[in-house]
């Protein structure tokens, strides 16, 4: 379990999450929804390192997770960040083995069980046909499985995504979920944000709703639609329709 | 893609061989290949080739070679720690602010064969804060490092400038330490500046995997588990410390940290772990040819280094832009 107890950030004086209580579950996939600016990067920042906590504590499987150094962390957790401001024009097997930079360091050479990792990830998010090509000249979905395989490539039990389908078609956001369900199905542990509600009830177990920098509930869908807290925080109504393959939410 | 790879590293290190031989061979002396085989090896040549070329010939060589290695490596470095492919110690204004400390321990201190490199290297190093802390400051985009750079570059130029009209003495041979030269160069001159650039060019090339990671941007770079301003300051420092141990004997070379590494991207690929090498192959050859050339075209008068590399870099880097811009890219 990932735990975050009364965590703050702030950036000067500016509060960017303020007392933050919440908890991702073993073996779950939890969606972190909020409207635009509510601290959801902010607060997955937290795991990486690039916001830093000024109150509060963070608990991996009972561990002290801020006392782990970012390498340790990073053998822990990874984090497939939102905006990447560099797209490298290397080959995209050489970006995919990046993964593998917390465990490599300085000088330790890449092993056969490295290699076999590197290839698996490929193989998983289906960017083995594009390895030698450079990242910069894959288009944009192709791209984004590239970097999701570099942060499978990490071998981590907890899997952070930072909106990972936000510019992906329908068919690529589709695809993707359906591999991070699959990556439930082999035990890992999920935190995603997602703008699209209906893709959060459908792909998650918790939802966590988040709203001006506070964790406003965590609970599973159902309780979440039943508390009519999405329509209230995001100033929408929710229909749903059931039919035999399963159920469809639909905000307006 | 590895096939490819090594056969052009060691083309690059033939290259750099060669114009090491021919820049130490070529001359108003001519001395031959049997004369320095004799001098080096055998010790047995004629008492004043042996002399031309232990005090006159070898320093300007080793000069140019690390002159070219440390500026290309610090160009590498600086590209990948400021994100920017435009960064060099010349574009950034590295080299105008060890330009500026160099200038002061000249001025200060003309005797000193110690200081001189040390307050090069200050100059560079506070520079290189400055434009990082300013770019940083103001959101780092790509455009404002180079805007920081310019701005204080263009601030250090008129403390240079100052410096050169207040002190008279010292513009005599003040104009070839502003274009970069490499005459008149002695061991004793160059041995400090030359163990600094090659300490920090190996302990550079330890550091590959982290300019690999640091590349990818800072998000990336943090859920990698990199620790980057730790490791971003310790390669700003290291870049420092090759460009202003350059600038202390060779004076304000530019192009070399900008377009070796460029070509070299283009050979060899974006890997840091090769890119550094073949940087600091190409860079020694690159500044070797241009000090050759310059010794040869208007014989007996002779062109600083820097103006010959300004000459033959400049259309030659616009050339790989055009070609870049326009055609297939060659490299992958």
């Amino acid at each position: 379990m990932l735990e975050f107890q009364k965590v703050s950030v702030s950036c000067g004086r500016t509060p960017l999450l303020d007392s933050v209580s919440v908890s991702f579950q073993k073996g779950s996939i939890t969606a972190l929804v909020g409207p635009n600016g509510c601290g959801k990067t902010t607060l997955l920042q937290c795991l990486n390192g690039i916001s830093t906590v000024t109150a509060g504590e963070i608990f991996l499987e009972g561990q002290n997770y801020l006392e782990l150094s970012l390498r340790e962390r990073a053998k822990k957790v990874s984090f497939l960040p939102q905006v990447r401001t560099v797209i490298p024009s290397i080959p995209a097997r050489m970006l995919v083995e990046h993964g593998r930079f917390p465990y490599l360091g300085f000088s330790r050479k890449k092993t056969q069980e490295d290699i076999r990792i590197v290839e698996n990830a490929m193989k998983f998010t289906h960017t083995l046909p594009y390895a030698e090509q450079p990242t910069d000249t894959l288009s944009g979905g192709i791209r984004q499985r590239v970097f999701f395989a570099m942060t499978l490539a990490q071998d981590c039990d907890y899997i952070v995504l930072d909106e990972p389908v936000t510019y992906l078609d329908p068919d690529g956001q589709r695809e993707f979920l359906l591999m991070v369900r699959e990556l439930k199905s082999q035990g890992k542990t999920i935190v995603l944000t997602l703008h699209d509600l209906s893709q959060a009830l459908q792909t998650a177990d918790q939802l966590a709703i988040m709203d001006n920098r506070r964790i406003l509930i965590q609970a599973s869908p159902e309780e979440c639609l039943k508390s009519h807290i999405l329509e209230e925080v995001f100033h929408v109504s929710c229909k749903t329709f059931t039919d035999k393959e399963g159920r469809y939410y639909f905000f307006y | 893609m590895n096939k490819h790879k090594f056969p052009m590293t060691a083309l690059l290190a033939l290259l750099l061989l060669v114009s090491i031989t021919v820049s130490i061979l070529f001359g108003s002396v001519p001395v031959d290949l049997a004369d320095l085989c004799r001098s080096l090896i055998t010790r047995q040549a004629d008492p004043t080739v042996h002399t031309l070329i232990t005090t006159v010939r070898i320093p300007r060589a080793l000069g140019g070679l690390f002159a070219g290695i440390g500026l290309s490596c610090s160009g590498v470095l600086l590209q990948t720690v400021m994100n920017n492919a435009l960064a060099s110690p010349a574009t950034i204004g590295v080299n105008s602010g060890s330009g500026f400390g160099a200038m002061i321990a000249m001025m200060l201190f003309p005797h000193s064969i110690f200081f001189l490199p040390l307050s090069a290297f200050a100059g560079a190093l506070l520079t290189s804060f400055a434009v990082f802390a300013l770019a940083y400051a103001t959101d780092s985009s790509r455009t404002t490092i180079i805007l920081a750079g310019i701005t204080i570059s263009s601030f250090l130029n008129a403390g240079i400038n100052t410096i050169k009209i207040l002190d008279t003495e010292l513009s005599v041979n003040l104009t070839s330490f502003l274009i970069g030269s490499l005459s008149g160069l002695t061991l004793k001159k160059l041995s400090l500046p030359c163990l600094i650039i090659l300490a920090a060019f190996l302990l550079s090339c330890c550091f590959g995997r982290h300019l690999n990671i640091l590349g990818l941007g800072d998000d990336v770079a943090y859920s990698l588990g990199l620790n980057v301003p730790l490791t971003r300051l310790f390669l700003l420092t290291l870049s420092s410390l090759l460009a202003g141990s350059v600038v202390s004997y060779a004076g304000l070379l530019s192009f070399v940290g900008l377009i070796v590494p460029h070509i070299c991207r283009q050979l060899l690929g974006n890997d840091a772990r090769i890119l550094l090498p073949s940087s600091a192959l190409l860079g020694g050859s690159f500044v070797l040819c241009c000090d050759l050339l310059g010794r040869i075209l208007f014989r007996p008068f002779e062109l600083p280094v820097g103006i010959i590399m300004a000459f033959v870099g400049g259309p030659f880097f616009l050339y790989l832009l055009l070609k870049k811009k326009g055609g297939r890219r060659v490299n992958a």
